[in-house]
């Protein structure tokens, strides 16, 4: 075999194989990342599956048990950005789900109306069994730009 | 102050746009004059933008908040190291730090080539400046630093406490230093291609800011990661967040162009390659920029959402339109006259290991940006985490040390299959032996015994090149072994420097692999007096103290560590409440040993209860990979020391008369050569 066609068969056999891993990867690892309002509406397929799901801490919904190590709460879809709230879709109550971790500390930042990111599974009952709950940081210290 | 600091980056955006004006109307009437002009004006532009560093530097020492920047990023308790780091806190000071590490690289690469590169030498600067006419043009006109506040508060907002760290002061400016030192190469590979200058001059020019830009993109990581350990407390330091991933894909294509331009110095091959490479380098920068800065792409790392994500991009496609367009138009003139002959070669090894480098940094570009792809063509959002980069990468690192045990010891050109056998009896004899021992310790993973034993080659091929090389000294110039030792380092510091690097990234990847498959974790609740175990420690929570001062909160738990009944250690972790941005924060106690480290975290105190949730990770061998990456840079240091040999080769390359070289290099007979 010429020498140059022996080379970019090898280099494509490896380029060939990063790409199967990638594709593989992929496949197996990908979770979706929605809303609470996309989880609500999308409700029906979704059960049994792994997600990631961005919302907000509900008020008055946060449960913690430091013996057992459980935290339960509700996550809300939160405020439009204007500051009005979301509205309501006519005759559907506003979208909550109910997540409970166990094992695991409280996350530093964990507070009543915190955005938060849920990653976990979704029982067909509508609840999500986090594995892992991430905290963003509150917008209070982005520096709002003076007018 | 403020006022100076605004002039001052006016000042150097108009020098900047100068200094391109006059270098382009100087190069067409061929007038020294204005080359020259164009090259003060770069000097001046340097003097300008350090003018304004100071100024916001003045700022925040005398907590100065009617500047908006101070005021949202420094307060009047910060510690004084923080409000210097404060600097690099924020996104107008950062993006005022980064032009001003480019305005000193800009004007040292002026001077080191005031007297060579003539042709090269303006086009690149013309690049540069470009560059630096972007950032100062977001300086001035985006996301200004020195804008006022209409009422002056009291007090700052504080410096986010998850950068009140001292890793996090060293690791903004290691990262942002490798960051931008990628430009100088950039530009003049801008400026060989432009001129068609397409021999290795720009190579030689430019290799010790490639290795300067390697250097501190390695130590940028490392911190990173090392802050991360220390600061975020969930017993890890790497968890392939979008931001680490922007940190890491330049470091993986510059160790890519590092390992390819060996090549073309050596075989004049890979000429379009190594240009790509290069390119890709500079451009991975820019997008790690981009991508801290745009919010495009979530992230646990809360930067500050802004405008300037369209600029960036729009900024980050011009310079990949335009330099893939440049490199097209002069691929007919980089035809190389060699051509691969073996896979038995040291090329072979060198381009899949760059293939693997390469096919990395795109996997973990793919993952970084799929959420977004994935939201554009399917209308949903997408993400993979840490699951997906281990199950690319973990395969293609395996691969990567096989290479690495392979490169060094290979010949050029081609090898029998009988030598390849003679020289790698050695290494492979380690690599096999590593494998049964770890077996007959009990370990069953597939991943666990490919890695170690793969370590353990890539380890091998190392001790043989050293011990090659003493041997020869010491039979031809017949020193003592440690004398020779020394020597050998000393006089052909660039290969056996990168055979210490090669060494520490064998430690590393041990540690990256122990520590991620045998980490055990423990979460537990306890009340005074209580204990727990994990691995062979026993821990005995004894009570917390708590220290309280105008800057923060500071509430310890007094935690004992005890192994068969003696005595290890006391350890104090501590929650942290810092006041003025009412947040919390945690202080991880560590106790580290080259076999494993305890890594204890207070996770939360129940005032009702009494009970203290405790984390807890036992993970072992982690201590080598920052050994490791001491290591590299160690070796990157030895690699860079000044040698009279690569001086000689840069003035060859310049045509201009050699210096003559001191000392004849000493190669040992069998070993093929090379760096």
């Amino acid at each position: 075999m010429p020498s140059k066609l022996r080379f970019v068969v090898g280099a494509g056999l490896i380029v060939l194989a990063i790409g199967y891993l990638i594709l593989t990867a992929v496949r197996n690892t990908s979770e979706y990342y929605l809303t609470v309002s996309e989880v609500s509406a999308r409700h029906a397929q979704l059960g049994g599956q792994m997600l990631r799901v961005a919302g907000r801490v509900k008020a008055g919904s946060i449960s913690w048990d430091p013996a057992t190590l459980t935290l339960a709460f509700a996550i809300v879809a939160p405020p439009n950005p204007d500051g009005s709230p979301v509205k309501a879709v006519a005759a559907a109550e506003p979208a909550q789900f109910r997540v409970v971790e166990r094992g695991e500390p409280k996350p530093d930042m964990f507070a009543a109306g915190r955005d938060v990111i849920v990653e976990g599974r979704f029982a067909a009952d509508g609840t999500i069994e986090a594995r892992q709950v991430l905290t963003s940081c509150p917008s209070k210290y982005v520096p709002k730009k003076p007018k | 102050m403020p006022l100076i600091g605004q002039l001052a980056l006016a000042l150097a955006l108009l020098v900047a746009i100068y200094s391109i004006g006059a270098n382009l109307i100087g190069l067409r009437r061929n007038s020294p004059e204005l080359l020259l002009s164009a090259r003060h004006a770069l000097w001046a532009m340097c003097a300008m933008v350090t003018v304004a560093v100071a100024a916001l530097w003045a700022g925040l020492l005398a907590s100065d908040f009617s500047l908006e920047y101070v005021a949202s990023y420094s307060s009047v308790t910060l510690p004084l190291p923080y409000k210097f780091a404060a600097l690099w806190g924020g996104q107008q000071g950062s993006l005022l730090f980064w032009t001003w590490l480019l305005s000193i690289f800009t004007s040292i690469a002026i001077w080191q080539n005031r007297r060579r590169n003539p042709e090269i030498t303006p086009w690149a600067l013309i690049v540069l400046a470009a560059v630096a006419v972007f950032f100062l043009g977001m300086l001035n006109f985006v996301t200004r630093p020195f804008d006022l506040l209409a009422t002056v508060p009291p007090d700052g907002s504080d410096l986010n406490p998850l950068l009140q760290n001292y890793w996090m002061a060293i690791h903004p400016p290691s990262l942002y230093t490798g960051y931008v030192s990628a430009a100088v190469p950039f530009a003049f590979a801008c400026g060989a291609l432009i001129t068609r200058r397409l021999d290795d001059a720009w190579i030689r020019t430019t290799r010790r800011w490639a290795i300067f830009s390697w250097f501190f993109l390695t130590l940028g990581n490392l911190f990173g990661a090392r802050w991360a350990y220390e600061v975020l407390g969930w017993g890890g330091y790497w968890a392939w967040d979008p931001v680490e991933n922007a940190a890491f894909m330049p470091w993986l294509v510059m160790t890519a162009y590092l390992h390819s331009v060996m090549i073309q110095e050596r075989k004049d091959m890979l000429k379009v390659w190594n240009l790509a490479l290069v390119g890709m380098a500079f451009m991975l920068t820019l997008f790690g920029t981009f991508l801290t800065r745009s919010g495009v792409i979530s992230s646990v790392h809360s930067f500050t959402q802004s405008g300037l994500g369209p600029y960036f991009l729009t900024f980050l496609i011009v310079v990949i339109v335009a330099y893939t367009a440049l490199l097209l138009s002069r691929v007919k003139d980089l035809k190389g006259p060699a051509e691969f002959e073996s896979y038995l070669s040291r090329e072979a090894a060198f381009l899949f290991n760059n293939l693997m480098l390469v096919g990395i940094a795109f996997a973990v570009f793919w993952g970084t940006v799929f959420p977004v792809l994935s939201e554009a063509v399917r209308g949903v959002k997408i993400t993979v985490g840490p699951p997906f980069f281990d199950a690319v990468n973990g395969p293609l690192a395996l691969g990567l040390i096989f290479l690495m045990g392979v490169g060094p010891l290979i010949a050029w050109r081609r090898t029998s299959p009988e030598a390849l056998m003679r020289t790698f009896m050695a290494p492979i004899v380690m690599g096999v032996g590593a494998g049964i021992a770890v077996f007959a310790m009990g370990l069953r993973q597939w991943y666990v015994l490919t890695a170690l034993s793969l370590a353990a080659f890539a380890l091998g091929s190392v001790i043989v090149e050293f011990r090659r090389g003493v041997s020869a000294r010491r039979h031809l110039v017949h020193e003592a072994p440690a004398r020779a030792l020394v020597n050998l380092v000393a006089k052909n510091n660039r290969r056996y420097g990168g055979y210490i690097i090669h060494l520490g990234v064998v430690f590393a990847f041990v540690g990256i692999v122990a520590s991620s498959f045998f980490r055990i974790e423990v979460k537990r609740s306890v009340r005074e007096g209580q204990s727990f175990t994990i691995g062979a420690y026993e821990l005995t929570y004894l009570g917390l103290k708590g220290i309280e001062d105008a800057h923060m909160e500071d509430l310890g738990a007094r935690v004992e560590v005890t192994s068969g009944g003696r005595a290890v250690a006391t350890l104090m972790p501590a929650r942290l409440f810092y006041k003025r941005q009412q947040q919390p924060a945690t202080r991880v106690a560590i106790r580290s040993t080259p076999l494993a480290d305890l890594y204890v975290v207070l996770a939360g105190v129940d005032d009702q209860s009494g009970l203290a949730t405790f984390e807890v990770f036992l993970t072992p061998l982690v201590f080598w990979l920052w050994a490791g990456g001491f290591m590299m840079a160690i070796g990157t240091v030895i690699v860079m020391w000044p040698n009279v040999r690569e001086r000689a080769a840069l003035a060859a390359a310049l045509g201009r008369d050699a210096p003559v070289a001191a000392e004849t290099p000493l190669e040992p007979q069998a070993a093929p050569g090379g760096d």
